[in-house]
């Protein structure tokens, strides 16, 4: 007689009982403005008075591990069409106390035909989706769209739109996020959230984006400048 | 051992990414068999005068030259018959994506009263009249009966074989990635015309065309919904119609460009007759709205402002996306 142990925490709600589950990794992003949870087409308020509203966020980490322990080959966030979800997949967290990664990803695999990575890769053309550009520069690492209201005034009007996509191998930044702490979701599970903060990514460490006249970025020539920006800006946003 | 259907190998170019099978509708070559006959089968409407074909013509692409399809009642469709073209590869379907699977999409149209207008359960008796159909759908799933699921099952099976990838632009895509291109190949890119290649930098271009937001890839789009500013105000809500969002107001399912030359009339209306309506309306027409695009970078100053040479490479390029292969391969056509 088969006993069959439903499982009651998975990477989706309604997966299939399994016997003797293997334990889970879940890795979350939740994107924040100034510290409150963000949600796309919302509004909000940047410092230099802007109304901005956010309409895609996406971004790529690629080779994330530890100590020579790998998690994938690339997660993708996509806020849009998968909510918080970044990563969710059979693993042992305590193999990740902390988590070293590209973000963007690498010149080993940047240019690869995107269709030959298999249907499961999120570096597959499929699920990259607008995430790729084109073989030579790549895959966009980080991608930030918005409309935003610039003048500053009692009349909101949106009508100014903002593209930041970098990419391109010279661009390619590293995170390593120290002391990442993982909570126990169910008997199985273990996950961990990643803070993006997008009012972090305005204002930068040492250099503040201003969606008046830095609202437009492919990383082309003459744009090595604010890409470098966004990327380490954007680094420096996402935390454990 | 009992009867088994023979596994169907799709012939997927090879810049072309694995095609997504789901694992309880498997391609069989009996099953594409029986989804080609129902495909141009007119049992599936209430009259018996329309099948799929009848707004998916071979001839245009697989979709209606007609701007609104008109039903077996004689009423007229709302939206402009979509191409049917690597349909294996999408996420979702119709202009709203209200249906996310193949299986799921073919059911709707049979039933829909400004379609086929047919009832499944009425279409599944006349087909089980059928001994061709019963054997057919006997060899397809390896068991008797016949049902509207089975039907689905085929006829998906069938749509994910309309692979289109034998165009110029495939040879310059596998050109310009360094992939090999066979003699046959090598002799079709010595055909590319200068006024093609640079048709083709300005669609990538981000201060030229700017088309490759959308349309990206081997498969020539992205899997979206966008607001391409159209309208400023909405006679047809789109995926908003869907999602109850009013964000999505005015958004539609981005389509493939691949056979654009056959696909006309163009966007979820067909309110443009021609490529080069399609290209002014980018050009210097865009209609801003709260949910246009934002990757339509210079919506606010009208469109990307092209001039009538560049208009004329872009167009160039555009034709280079015709499949001849795929609009006359006998497989596809009725059985």
């Amino acid at each position: 007689m088969t006993l069959l142990v439903s499982t009651i925490v998975g990477c989706d709600k309604d997966e299939d009982p399994v016997v003797d589950p293997e334990p889970i990794i879940e890795i979350k992003v939740q994107p924040k403005f100034d510290g409150v949870n963000l949600s796309l087409d919302s509004i909000y308020t940047t410092d230099e008075g802007y109304k901005v509203q956010f309409t895609d966020i996406k971004f790529y980490l690629e080779g994330a591990g530890h100590n020579g322990n790998s998690l994938t080959d690339a997660m993708l966030f996509d806020y849009r069409e998968r909510g918080t979800a970044m990563y969710c997949a059979e693993g042992d967290a305590s193999l990740y106390p902390s988590i070293q990664a590209n973000l963007g990803v690498g010149p080993d695999l940047n240019h690869d035909d995107p269709s030959a990575f298999p249907n499961s890769s999120w570096l597959n053309i499929l699920k990259a989706n607008d995430m790729h550009w084109d073989w030579n520069p790549g895959y966009i690492f980080v991608k930030v769209d918005a409309k935003v209201d610039t003048i500053v005034d009692a009349t909101l009007n949106l009508d100014h739109t903002v593209n930041l996509h970098a990419g391109r191998d010279e661009n390619l930044q590293t995170v390593d996020f120290q002391n990442v702490t993982w909570t126990s979701v169910g008997e199985y599970k273990k996950r961990t959230t990643l803070t993006l903060d997008m009012y972090k990514f305005l204002q930068g460490t040492t250099q503040s984006i201003d969606f008046k006249t830095e609202f437009t970025l492919h990383s082309a020539p003459g744009q090595e400048a604010i890409t470098l920006k966004v990327m380490q800006n954007f680094r420096d946003a996402l935390t454990p | 051992m009992g009867y088994e259907p023979t596994p169907y190998q799709l012939k997927i170019p090879s810049h072309f990414p694995d095609m997504p099978i789901p694992s309880d509708n498997p391609m069989t070559v009996e099953g594409v068999e029986l989804g080609r006959k129902l495909f141009y089968e007119t049992l599936l409407s209430g009259d018996n005068s329309m099948s799929c074909a009848s707004c998916h013509s071979p001839q245009a692409a697989f979709s209606d030259p007609e701007q609104f399809s008109v039903g077996i009642d004689g009423i007229q469709g709302l939206r402009n018959s979509m191409a049917l073209i690597n349909l294996g590869w999408d996420s979702f379907y119709f202009w709203d994506g209200r249906a996310k699977t193949l299986e799921e999409q073919v059911l709707i149209p049979v039933e829909d009263p400004i379609e086929m207008h047919q009832s499944w359960t009425r279409a599944v008796s006349l087909l089980s009249e059928s001994v061709t159909y019963r054997n057919m759908f006997f060899r397809a799933f390896a068991e008797p009966g016949i049902d509207k699921y089975k039907a689905a099952k085929a006829l998906a099976q069938f749509l994910r074989t309309m692979i289109s990838g034998n165009s110029k632009f495939d040879v310059i895509y596998k050109n310009e990635n360094g992939l090999a291109l066979n003699a046959e190949e090598q002799a079709v890119y010595a055909t590319v015309t200068p006024e093609e290649l640079a048709g083709y930098d300005l669609f990538k271009s981000l201060n030229g065309a700017d088309c490759f937001h959308c349309h990206n890839g081997p498969l020539m789009q992205v899997q979206k919904f966008s607001n391409n500013g159209l309208d400023a105000i909405f006679a047809d809500i789109g995926r908003e119609e869907v999602t109850g969002n009013p964000g999505d107001r005015g958004k539609f399912k981005v389509p493939t460009l691949r056979n654009i030359e056959l696909s006309g009339p163009f966007m979820h209306d067909g309110r443009f007759g021609t490529i080069d309506e399609v290209i002014d309306h980018y050009s210097t027409g865009i209609v801003m709205s709260p949910t246009i695009d934002p990757l339509i970078e210079y919506a606010s100053q009208g469109g990307v402002q092209l001039d009538p040479t560049e208009k004329q490479w872009l167009k160039a390029f555009l034709l280079t996306l015709t499949d001849e292969s795929f609009v006359n391969n006998p497989d596809f056509r009725k059985p």
